[in-house]
């Protein structure tokens, strides 16, 4: 089946800084994908791309087969979209706006879905949007995309400024929604935690390129963290870097992320002579795993 | 889809029209009421005399009104729009991105044609009872270009506010400064009736600037 975003070679460049250069992924319907990286490293410019709120320099972006370039109202009819910040109009109040969305999608708006969700904030159809928290109106954005049900979500930092139980409530909705309607989502958040509880997919983005691309159940699987004791001074051992992520030696204790198994570790470091004791494998949680393989700085 | 723009618009910008309505009768019903104590106190033939030779209109205080109105609006419509880059969820929604922004065009537009439509029917309804056609026609034609530079100061200032890049919403400011400045080059009596066609084509090409400044906020330009 033809993927429901699919980005080719897709090159930006900020002035003369490069975000990333001949950038490939795609999104298959159903699946909840997220993009995950450090500041910086591009994702808010590929949601911008996605949303057609940006030219890229190079390469093409397609969802549902149509070139986002020249996405026509219909589509845009498929496609929710949650702003940076869980913008909406300001001033408008709860029941203006459902009003003003709801006679763009005549025959598809599903009022109750957007009350349902208001229900559980317990303000008056009346509170304007400007006076409410961050939390709130998080809420009203959601609500307002349940309402549209669209094919595709996409949803850029869902998580900024919203406190835990706000999250929570974001995430749970979402992820049954999603999964009850055969939703495909695509998302970033700078929390990881809540990207583990949601996502089927992600995307792990480096400064100017896509890391890897995978299930998060089999990256949680085959990734390690890998801390061992080392004489000091013996510095970080030559393995290949696509096998050792981030080395870091602190004190006189190795530690490192891979995809190798603990056999293949320990044969690849006794076949250079390398001196440790105490090695040890441990599972990580997705934040620890991006953490390892991102790196701290 | 065009009804419920208008709906979002008249939202934002509700107690803008009322202010600006009722600012523009008062002003319009007070320069009515100096024709009238000027009348009482001269007498009309002295005012038809005044008129003639020293092309007196009575209306000089609607000049920049007009202008203001026009820019004002704009700043009501579209501020709230770039807020936060609000103005994505509009370009996001299921109609055409032109038709949208036009709509939105056309809201303010409509506005400034009732205010102006109003202030021109209350100066037309007393001075064609007081002045002769010459007469009440020379206060009349002195206002168009008043209204026309009304609304390019919204065409203008839409433009302005929807451009994503302080360079060029610096350079449209300054570009707006010198064309809305040939509106009032010259304070004489109905100075503009030659060049209102002029004035009415520049009005016109102004409108394309609002669309110039959504594609470049589209296209994702940024400073």
């Amino acid at each position: 089946m033809e993927p429901i975003i699919q980005c080719k070679n897709l090159t930006h460049y900020y002035g003369k800084r490069l975000i990333y250069k001949d950038l490939n992924f795609s999104v298959p319907q159903g699946r909840i994908l997220g993009l995950l990286g450090k500041n910086g490293t591009g994702k808010t410019t590929t949601i911008n791309i996605l949303s057609g709120y940006l030219q890229p320099q190079a390469g093409e972006c397609k969802i549902f087969g149509e070139d986002i370039t020249k996405m026509s109202p219909i589509m845009r009819k498929e496609i929710g979209l949650l702003i940076e910040g869980h913008v909406q109009y300001q001033f408008m109040n709860l029941q203006e706006i459902e009003r003003f969305y709801a006679a763009f999608y005549l025959g598809k708006w599903k009022k109750e879905a957007y009350y349902a969700l208001l229900e559980k904030l317990k303000v008056a159809p009346k509170q304007r949007i400007s006076r409410m928290s961050c939390g709130q109106r998080s809420q009203v954005a959601l609500g307002l995309i349940l309402a549209q049900d669209p094919s595709l979500l996409i949803l850029d930092d869902f998580s900024l400024g919203l406190d835990p139980g706000y999250r929570r409530l974001f995430v749970d909705y979402l992820r049954e929604y999603a999964t009850a309607e055969n939703k495909t989502v695509f998302l970033t958040s700078h929390i990881i935690q809540d990207m583990e509880r949601l996502v089927d997919d992600c995307i792990l983005m480096d400064y100017g390129k896509i890391l890897l691309q995978m299930p998060v159940d089999e990256l949680l699987q085959t990734i390690r963290r890998y801390t061992m004791h080392i004489p000091e001074q013996q510095g970080i051992p030559q393995i290949a870097h696509h096998s050792l992520y981030h080395p870091n030696v602190l004190g006189n204790t190795l530690e490192f992320f891979s995809f190798l198994s603990l056999k293949e570790v320990q044969q690849e470091l006794t076949k250079q002579n390398y001196y440790f004791t105490h090695l040890k494998a441990e599972k990580v949680g997705l934040e620890d795993a991006f953490i390892g393989l991102t790196g701290k700085y | 889809m065009i009804q419920a723009l208008f709906y979002k618009e008249w939202i934002k910008t509700r107690w803008f029209l009322l202010v600006a309505l009722l600012t523009i009768i008062g002003v319009t019903g007070y320069c009515i009421l100096r024709v009238y104590r000027a009348g009482e106190l001269n007498g009309m033939d002295h005012l038809w005399l005044v008129m003639l030779t020293r092309g007196v209109t009575f209306v000089e205080l609607l000049q920049y009104l007009p202008l203001a109105i026009g820019g004002l609006l704009a700043l009501v419509q579209f501020v709230p729009e770039m807020q936060k880059s609000c103005l994505k969820l509009t370009l996001h929604l299921p109609h055409s991105a032109l038709a949208t922004t036009y709509s939105m065009l056309l809201w303010g537009t409509l506005f400034l044609t009732l205010c102006f439509c109003i202030s021109s029917g209350l100066l037309y309804g007393y001075l064609h009872t007081v002045f002769t056609t010459e007469l009440w026609q020379q206060s009349l034609f002195t206002t168009f270009p008043w209204f026309l530079a009304g609304y390019m100061a919204y065409f203008l200032t839409s433009a302005i506010c929807l451009e994503p890049t302080w360079k060029r919403r610096i350079g449209y400011c300054m570009m707006s400064l010198v064309l809305l400045h040939l509106f009032f080059l010259n304070h004489t009596a109905q100075a503009y009736n030659p060049l209102l066609p002029f004035l009415i084509l520049l009005t016109l090409l102004t409108a394309t600037f609002p669309w110039l400044s959504v594609l470049r906020f589209k296209a994702g330009c940024q400073d």
